[in-house]
């Protein structure tokens, strides 16, 4: 099997354990759909990157509304939530939330009990990697995802390195459709 | 063994180093400690502070036995885990910081003890009586001679040994333990850095005593390329400061530019105000490829290590002058000048001469020799579609940046003539040159880069050194008080996320709001690459005092002492806590009572790590940026579980404050929106009086609204007593309180952590 590399370089893993490669939507959704309490952690790239004529912030919020996703605002992504209407479950930063995630008996940002599926969009890949990094070693109770359009070695489930950003959009929008429609 | 005869105890050896009999100040708990003595209060720090851990690779490969894979629950063939293993190569980066700083003030003071001798005198001016407070605090030992410099050296080499040793297989086996160590050498990281800009000042004449030093040109557009130019490049000023004075001596101070990049610019600018600083160390690359200087010098740290090459291909002269340094190169130290001199200008070779005012004459008689032959022409924006003409947008350049850059868009942009992308890359570039190497096609990135590189001159206040006695009886009540804000720390190097903008629009907001801005190193540079409408830097547009509103820019990364020193001064002058032996009780004065946080936004070596560190043993919490997340190791609470009980120290009794500050001793953040309003929080003290706590929190409530849109969410734990709201924004605050049930805390009238685990200390040492 040839190794899959992430899109930046900085970001090779040196290891043993690895992402599962996702490329079709619905078994994201499943995923997604699956979980009893998944969490979106939104970085600071929602606000400077678009897809077609939409920032990624849009994508985010309609991701969050389609699966009832509590949403985590790190960095300074709040402000433009609230413009979308969306009011953020917490605005812990990408570090603190990660912090907490490691714990088991954390009761979550709805205090409901700690989350079993986090999905992360919109951080830097470096300080992703890192922040996954944790999880993978430290927190064996919960998977983590990724949206962004490359490929996250140390998440338990990442989308491959998309050459072009339509075929991202494509995966993203027909991920929000497979969320918006009721499992069997 | 028998024990024949008790012939010197540790005490006795210390007490003579310390020169014990001079009874300028009571001996505190722990002078010249080892790494046991002030484990107790690193474990303290660390129950609140947890290290956090992100392994930048699962793998361990540090000795035969491996690789080891320590993935999750894996121990290696040495039964090490993933914490305790990331925590060694956290002390490892400690270590090599330390060890820079500490062979760098080795070198400073051997030049120095040989040409003036060790009894030479230390004297800071009149202004500064209290000269070495890391020495003071740290060794107990009050410093009055370069030689006494010498004793404070062998002692922090005595502990690097112990340290080091620990990172070898089958050693520690504790991450809490090696974290310990960690801060151990981390606070003799700023002993050592005290020593070296201490020996610069007195040995070199630099400024001391006075807040307005003079401005000097920045920028690679401030360097008159029409003259012979000797780059320096690194952080140690023994060579470059016998250039200047052999210019001087010579009268060819206005024929010849001497320009530095990285610290070494700050170094000679403190000696030479003619001297430039080109700029911080991601333009190093960038300046060399231009090929404006006819030498360049090297010293040490964060220097290009294929300086030879870089200076071969542009036929810059090179002259290395550090042992740290060689490069392989002939040493040609003992060599008669007119022979290098020929050498180098006829056969082009590159030489290491460990003799500075040798390689000072060299590096003047070079470069005279050869500026006429050499054509130092920059490339024009209509040149830059041509030069990227074989681009064809595979990206394998945008893969290899380690700043995560657009570059193969920029350069496509460029090549259809639109080089904008391009300047916002330059903007961004941290300077490693992989996008260039990569290129399949040799697209010249860099070449290119001359184009959309700004070319004008900014101005920058030369490095001062300590803060003064004077400063400090000013503005150690209002900062104990909480009436000055805090005091915000940018320091350390320029591997910054965004544009370097970044750095002087923080540094401007927290001067405009009155917080005390001081500024190091490749920070303190670019904070002066902005201008404003009327074309003003921030140097230009705001007084230098270590005051309220001040932009102080102390000078280069060991001057980092004297900024962490002015924390321990405030203890002292202030507060009269004595200082001699006494780390734990001055480290929790700061902790509990001073609103100080660093921001070391671009942090890339091993000794910001250690500097950085050294910051929270001393009770001092840093801000880093997201590259930072690579040091694999931060220091968080979470405020909502952790305990947050202090020692009421006059009423001698436990207080469950509730009241998590600072939050953080070192945390990354991912946007400098962010960074602000982390700032304003971790600037918030359990010591403010009910004014000074309002004023913080108007900035934390100001920047968290301006930023994130809504009033901070912990805001209710940051207020005691109704008389802590601000008044600005008295009626949300209270309809906030009201929401969440928001009941008075309890309040106390000294804060500290002494009392709450074990130590000698008693409780009445903090009660000044
Ligand atoms: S030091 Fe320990 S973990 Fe590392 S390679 Fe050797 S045995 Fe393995
Ligand atoms: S030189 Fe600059 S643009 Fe090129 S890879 Fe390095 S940081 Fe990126
Ligand atoms: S690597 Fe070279 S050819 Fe490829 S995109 Fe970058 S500049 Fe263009």
């Amino acid at each position: 099997m040839t190794m899959t590399l992430p899109y930046h370089r900085v970001n090779v893993l040196t290891g043993t354990k690895a992402a599962r490669i996702i490329e079709d939507p619905s078994e994201y959704a499943h995923l997604i759909k699956r979980a009893s309490r998944p969490l979106l952690v939104l970085g600071p790239r929602i606000l400077t990157m678009s897809l077609g004529e939409r920032l990624l912030a849009e994508y985010a919020v309609e991701i969050a509304k389609a699966a009832d996703i509590p949403i985590c605002a790190t960095a300074h992504t709040q402000k433009k939530l609230l413009e979308l209407g969306v009011q953020p479950a917490s605005n812990y930063d990408l570090i603190e939330i990660i912090n907490h995630l490691k714990d088991p008996e954390w009761r979550g940002v709805k205090k409901e009990g700690n989350h079993d599926l986090v999905i992360f969009l919109g951080v830097r890949t470096d300080l992703g990697e890192q922040g996954l990094s944790t999880l993978k070693h430290f927190a064996p109770h919960l998977k983590t995802m990724t949206l962004c359009k490359y490929y996250y070695p140390n998440a338990s489930y990442s989308l491959p390195n998309f050459r072009k950003d339509e075929q991202w959009k494509e995966f993203l929008d027909k991920l929000i459709e497979n969320l918006k429609t009721k499992e069997a | 063994m028998k024990v024949v005869e008790k012939k010197r105890t540790r005490k006795d050896e210390v007490y003579k180093v310390i020169k014990a009999d001079d009874k300028w100040e009571p001996i505190g708990h722990t002078p010249m400690p080892e790494i046991p003595d002030l484990r107790n209060w690193d474990l303290r720090l660390l129950k609140t502070y947890k290290p956090f851990y992100a392994p930048f690779c699962d793998l361990c490969c540090f000795c035969t036995y491996g690789k080891c894979d320590l993935t999750g629950d894996k121990r290696g063939a040495c039964g090490i885990d993933i914490s305790a293993q990331q925590a060694r190569i956290v002390l490892l980066a400690c270590c090599m910081g330390m060890s820079a700083h500490g062979g760098h003030a080795r070198h400073v003071l051997h030049y120095l003890i040989e040409r003036l001798g060790p009894d030479y005198k230390i004297n800071l001016g009149d202004q500064i009586l209290v000269e070495a407070p890391h020495i003071r605090t740290v060794l107990g030992m009050k410093p009055e001679t370069l030689g006494d410099l010498e004793k404070v050296m062998e002692y922090a080499e005595s502990q690097l040994i112990q340290c080091v040793s620990s990172l070898h297989t089958g050693q520690e086996g504790s991450a809490l333990d090696y974290e310990s160590k960690a801060l151990h050498i981390s606070m003799l990281d700023h002993v050592v850095m005290e020593v070296a800009d201490i020996a610069q000042i007195v040995g070199f004449g630099y400024p001391t005593s006075k807040a307005d030093t003079p401005l000097v040109g920045l920028g690679w557009g401030a360097v008159d390329r029409t003259k012979p130019v000797i780059l320096l490049v690194g952080h140690n000023p023994v060579t470059a400061v016998p250039i200047v004075d052999y210019l001087n001596e010579h009268g060819l101070a206005d024929k010849v530019e001497v320009a530095g990049i990285c610290c070494t610019a700050l170094e000679v600018t403190r000696y030479s105000e003619r001297a430039k600083v080109v700029g911080p160390l991601s333009r190093q690359l960038f300046f060399v490829r231009c090929g404006i200087a006819d030498v360049i010098v090297t010293d040490e740290q964060c220097i290009r290590t294929d300086m030879p090459i870089e200076a071969a291909k542009v036929g810059s002269a090179l002259i290395a002058t550090s042992e740290k340094v060689c490069y392989g190169l002939e040493d040609a130290s003992k060599k008669a000048v007119d022979e290098i001199v020929s050498d180098m200008l006829n056969h082009s070779k590159q030489v290491l001469i460990l003799d500075p005012e040798k390689a000072a004459e060299v590096a003047v008689r070079v470069a005279l020799g050869l500026a006429p032959k050499r054509n130092k022409v920059l490339v024009k924006p209509e040149e830059v579609p041509e030069l990227a003409k074989g681009h064809r947008l595979c990206n394998m350049c945008s893969q290899v940046c380690p700043n995560l850059l657009p570059v193969g868009d920029a350069i496509e942009a460029a090549k259809n003539g639109n080089i904008q992308p391009l300047v916002e890359v330059f903007e961004k570039c941290i300077g490693c040159g992989k996008c260039e190497q990569e290129c399949p096609r040799h697209v010249p990135i860099f070449k290119m880069m001359q184009a959309a590189a700004s070319w004008e001159e900014w101005k920058i206040r030369a490095g001062r050194g300590p803060i003064m006695d004077t400063e400090i009886r000013k503005v150690g009540a209002p900062i104990v008080l909480g009436t000055i804000p805090g005091v915000i720390a940018i320091v350390g190097c320029s591997n910054f996320p965004e544009e370097i903008e970044e750095i002087a629009e923080i540094a401007e907001e927290f001067a405009k709001r009155k917080y005390i801005v001081v500024l190091s190193g490749c920070s303190a540079m670019v904070a002066g690459m902005k201008k404003d409408k009327e074309g003003k830097t921030l140097y230009e547009k705001y007084p230098p005092d270590f005051d309220a509103g001040g932009i102080v820019n102390v000078g280069s990364c060991v001057a980092n002492a004297h900024i962490t020193g002015a924390a321990i001064k405030i203890a002292n002058i202030f507060a009269t806590l004595p200082l001699r032996g006494n780390y734990e009780v001055i480290a929790d004065y700061i902790l509990n009572r001073v609103g100080a946080c660093g921001l070391a936004w671009g942090a890339y070596s091993q000794k910001a790590a250690s500097i950085a560190t050294g910051c929270n043993r001393l009770g001092i919490p840093v801000v880093v940026g997201p590259h930072s997340s690579k040091y694999r190791r931060l220091y968080l609470s979470r405020k909502e579980e952790d305990d947050w009980t202090v020692m009421d120290g006059r009423e001698k009794k436990l207080v469950d404050t509730q009241e998590p500050s600072p939050e953080h001793l070192i945390t990354v953040v991912e946007s400098k929106e962010r960074a602000m309003v982390t700032l304003a929080k971790l600037c918030i003290r359990k010591n403010d009086t009910p004014q000074g706590r309002q004023i913080k929190l108007t900035h934390y409530i100001g920047l968290h609204k301006q930023y994130l849109g809504t009033l901070p969410d912990d805001l209710h734990l940051y207020i005691r007593r109704a008389s802590d709201i601000p008044i600005f924004f008295k009626k949300e605050v209270t309809a906030y309180l009201e929401k969440v049930g928001w009941k008075e805390k309890p309040v106390l009238s000294l804060p500290t952590l002494i009392g709450t685990y074990p130590s000698e200390v008693p409780i009445d040492a903090v009660v000044h």
